[in-house]
């Protein structure tokens, strides 16, 4: 028997080993490197921690991630919603909608909104043909529009847990209290939220922690005023190829990271919510 | 719940119309590099006097879209070989395994969908640096290969959730040799798993951009990096017709897996 | 580090937008090359030796590198019989040092930046600048670095759109931080780059003094505070490209622009709704570098860049994609009517100041995190 153990570990050391090498290790090199560059010391994280474009940095960071958790959730709960419940025939169609961002790049998606929002872009065209709008509105290279295209590029990673957990919900409980007089609305808030709040939880998790570390969108569509954690960690070493700043952002985003996880490890199953989710 | 009242309650139309919102927002914004496309003036827009193919043309006729394309699909289908192979190897042994140590070996495995694709692409600059791997194939697919694991492990795992442990122990017990085991009785049962893995790896890799920009230098250049690069620095509607190839392309795919689905 | 590798970038992205339009034909540049006694004059020196051959030229631009090829290569092919491969991959001071420090140099000559320049040469990877070969008389005065020869120049220059500039049209710097009499939306740089000296010159200080004044603590939070004064009115660019779509699309009335980038608005752009203001615009030279070791030898990389000093290959160069010519006797030969758009025809360059690397190495990094600070909180 433990021979077959010693196979079965076997099969799963190629991956493990590549992993540990080739990923793991380097991201361990970072840390070394904000650590020694340019001189060894913690120089780097007192530098930016002392930097008020650092710390704003981070603030925009935390804060464009938490809208468009909010957003994501929100809409993801009402469609994860409809798809469980209350659409029927259209389902497969919903559903495929929902998912065909998935299969479109976030770079092409990033390109559909700059055509969109442009200050002469479609949406602003069709406004100003329609007469609702004489002045083009400005729709990107700001906080609007990256949370827009961001909320766009996270939204089905919402509804997914969303409607996985409420497919697990037996819709005998809503029943029994409508049974009981409930209104639709009340059995709806006292029975049936409840019960999705695992899904919930699980969708704004997922939402925020990719958030965090986005950086494609807010790097097209930021206009350079947006400027998110990962932007200023390239702006850091490709213009100024300051490796040492540069690495210690890096810690502190992956530190953060690692902190909500660890939050959210509190209030959730996140054997449930990341490593099961398929 | 089937009483046709419960179907025209104020509460279930708004979360109905709501629902078509959203899944109207998520889709048609995607759609609209389909005009623009076919538009014929030099700029971004929708068509002016008349629909034109020559953004098409300009893709179909660039040696350096089309080397990217190629690079991109090569790429792509090499990562899906290699992180099918170890991650269904992989989840396969962890799944014999279980208990505590399978346990953190999964997580270990996810770790790349967590960490920000900046840091990342940093670790692999600086280690791709030392061992000669910048802007090259091999590079590329390496990298890409360690983001696709996950995908992989996970849905394998998944698939391999309804495979009842009973079946390998009575196979062992009739007398078949372990790997003969793995071979017969675990991997067509994974094998669902596999597919949707693959599948998975390969869009990774192929829509993979943030590693690329920071590990190819000129010799390696994929379809993300040149669109990357013409939104960057020279937005044009050749990018909006690539776009559309994509979408379209995407489309299908996406029916096709829906229809085999359902 | 203190220089432009995004200006290198948008140059060469220039060149490949003009070949799209058909502006640049190969057969049609050689032969304007040899009609101007380019071709041959320079063609005897690298055939008699044993030459190498090739010779590989880094820029900064992706897309671009057929058209540099042909611009700058084919006619050196032509004249030495030397084939010149288009390397367009950026060649920044980190990939130039990860490179020579590698071992593995396959950079023949790059086109970096002064500030660059001076930090390679510092650090030993690249070679010094041979001025037997190259000719300091044929480049502006100051931008024969020991580690880097001038290469052409470009400014950083005040560009607006007349019709629609509401408060009349701006004259000045001082016009363009005045978001009351001049409203509307105005674009500058991410980066502190060429842009800090035009908020020095909105405050009155007099060209002479720009960098004196930026010198000190306080000049810089001047110059800061006025762009945090009007950020909600400004649009950043990143890119060259990204500056001519804002003016293109009618997103900003004006700002502070790469001359390049002006020099491709100005054709593109109806008439009457775009212009540009040489009066306190930043005259940036850039440098080309060796690295050492290269492969065909720093002998080779220097005739290439003696042979790039030419001032009839500076004047097409500089219609092609609107980069200026560093060798001041190209002036005269710029046609009349693009005259006005040349960045070192001798009324521009009186007007103008020269961007200051020293005070970039010196200051750049403070500046900049006070900048961003300014701009996005």
């Amino acid at each position: 028997m433990t021979s077959d153990k010693a196979r079965y570990w076997l099969l799963a050391l190629p991956a493990l080993a590549v992993m540990a090498i080739f990923y793991i290790w380097p991201l361990v090199n970072i840390w070394a490197i904000s650590v020694t560059e340019p001189v060894p010391g913690f120089g780097n994280y007192v530098q930016g921690a002392e930097s008020q474009a650092v710390t704003t940095s981070f603030v925009i960071t935390f804060r464009v991630a938490a809208l468009t958790t909010v957003f994501c959730v929100i809409l993801g709960y009402i469609c994860a919603y409809a798809i469980a419940n209350t659409i029927r025939r259209a389902k497969p169609l919903l559903i495929a909608l929902v998912l065909l961002p998935f299969w479109v790049s976030v770079l092409i998606r990033s390109f559909s909104w700059i055509v969109l929002l442009g200050r002469s872009g479609i949406v602003n065209d069709a406004l100003r043909d329609v007469g609702v709008i004489e002045r083009p509105l400005r729709l990107m290279h700001n906080e609007f529009g990256v949370v827009l295209a961001m909320v766009h590029v996270m939204l089905p990673f919402a509804v997914l847990p969303l409607l996985a957990n409420m497919r697990g919900i037996s819709p005998a409980y809503t029943d029994a209290a409508r049974g009981l007089g409930a209104s639709e609305l009340t059995a709806f808030r006292l029975v049936y939220l409840p019960q999705t709040l695992p899904g919930i939880g699980s969708a704004a998790l997922l939402v925020f922690v990719l958030s965090l570390g986005f950086y494609i969108t807010p790097a097209l569509l930021g206009g350079g005023r947006v400027l998110m954690v990962s932007e200023y960690i390239t702006y850091q070493i490709q213009e100024f190829l300051n490796w040492g700043l540069g690495s210690a952002l890096s810690v502190a985003l992956l530190v953060a990271t690692a902190l909500v996880l660890v939050i959210a490890g509190r209030f959730l199953n996140l054997k449930n919510a990341l490593l099961e989710r398929s | 719940m089937s009483a046709p009242e419960a179907r025209t309650t104020p509460f279930r139309i708004a979360m109905s119309t709501g629902g078509w919102l959203v899944a109207a927002f998520l889709a048609l914004p995607i759609l609209v590099v389909i005009p623009v496309s076919l538009t014929d003036t030099s700029y971004i827009g929708l068509p002016k006097e008349s629909l034109s193919l020559q953004h098409y043309e300009a893709y179909f006729t660039s040696a350096r879209w089309l080397g990217g394309t190629l690079g991109s699909i090569l790429v792509g289908l090499a990562v899906a070989f290699f992180a099918t192979v170890l991650g269904t190897a992989f989840s396969i042994g962890v799944w014999f395994l279980g208990g505590r140590a399978a346990t953190i070996a999964r997580w270990v495995l996810i770790v790349p969908i967590l960490v920000p694709p900046v840091v990342q692409s940093l670790g692999f600059y600086r280690f791709w640096v030392q061992l000669g791997l910048i802007d090259t194939w091999t590079g590329v697919i390496l990298a890409h290969t360690l983001l696709a694991l996950p995908y992989v492990s996970i849905s394998v795992f998944a698939a391999l959730a309804n495979l009842d442990p009973k079946l390998p122990q009575a196979a062992r017990s009739l007398g078949a040799s372990i790997w003969r085991t793995v071979w017969e009785v675990v991997v067509p049962a994974a094998r669902p798993g596999m597919i949707t893995g693959a599948v998975f790896a390969f869009i990774v890799s192929f829509d993979e951009i943030v590693g690329v920009l920071f590990i190819t230098v000129r010799r390696v250049e994929t379809l993300p990096k040149l669109i990357w690069e013409g939104i960057q620095d020279n937005i044009d509607p050749t990018i909006a017709a690539v776009a559309t190839i994509l979408v379209v392309i995407s489309l299908i795919v996406a029916v096709i897996s829906g229809l085999r689905r359902s | 580090m203190s220089h432009d590798n995004d200006f290198k970038r948008d140059l060469a992205e220039i060149a490949a937008h003009k070949l799209r339009e058909g502006r640049i034909t190969k057969r049609g540049f050689l032969q304007a090359m040899a009609a101007l006694g380019v071709i041959p004059m320079a063609g005897l020196g690298g055939r008699a030796m044993a030459a190498p051959s090739e010779l590989v030229i880094v820029n900064w631009g992706g897309t671009a590198a057929d058209v540099i090829k042909e611009v700058l290569g084919d006619t050196y092919k032509e004249a030495t019989g030397i084939d010149v491969v288009i390397d367009g991959s950026g060649p920044s001071a980190g990939r130039i040092r990860a490179m020579v420090e590698s071992g593995a140099v396959v950079w023949d000559v790059c086109d970096s930046g002064p500030g660059s320049a001076i930090i390679l040469g510092e650090a030993g990877v690249t070679e010094p600048m041979n001025y037997d070969i190259i000719d300091r008389t044929k480049m502006m005065e100051g931008t024969d670095w020991e580690y880097g020869a001038g290469n052409y120049v470009y400014s950083y220059v005040l560009a607006y759109n007349p019709k629609l500039s509401e408060g009349g049209v701006p004259t000045s710097w001082a016009d363009v931080f005045d978001t009351k009499n001049f409203p509307g939306m105005r674009t500058f740089r991410k980066a502190v780059r060429g842009m800090l000296e035009c908020a020095t010159m909105a405050q009155g200080v007099p060209l002479a003094e720009v960098y004196d004044v930026l010198s000190t603590e306080d000049g810089i939070d001047a110059a800061i505070e006025q762009f945090r004064k009007i950020r909600e009115n400004v649009i950043v660019w990143g890119s060259g490209s990204e500056s001519q779509n804002l003016f293109l699309q009618e997103e900003v009335v004006m700002g502070n622009i790469w001359s390049t980038r002006a020099h491709l608005l100005k054709d593109e752009m109806d008439e009457g709704t775009f212009a540009v203001s040489f009066d306190g615009g930043v005259m940036s030279p850039g440098t080309w570098v060796v690295p050492k070791g290269n492969p065909a030898g720093a002998e080779e990389a220097m005739k290439f860049i003696a042979f790039a000093q030419d001032p009839a290959l500076q004047v097409k160069w500089f219609e092609l994609i609107g980069s200026a010519p560093i060798n001041p006797a190209a002036a005269p030969l710029v046609p009349e009517s693009m005259s006005r758009w040349n960045p070192t025809s001798p009324e521009n360059v009186a007007t103008q100041i020269l961007y200051n690397d020293e005070w970039y190495a010196a200051n750049q990094i403070a500046a900049e995190e006070k900048y961003v600070n300014a701009l996005i909180n």
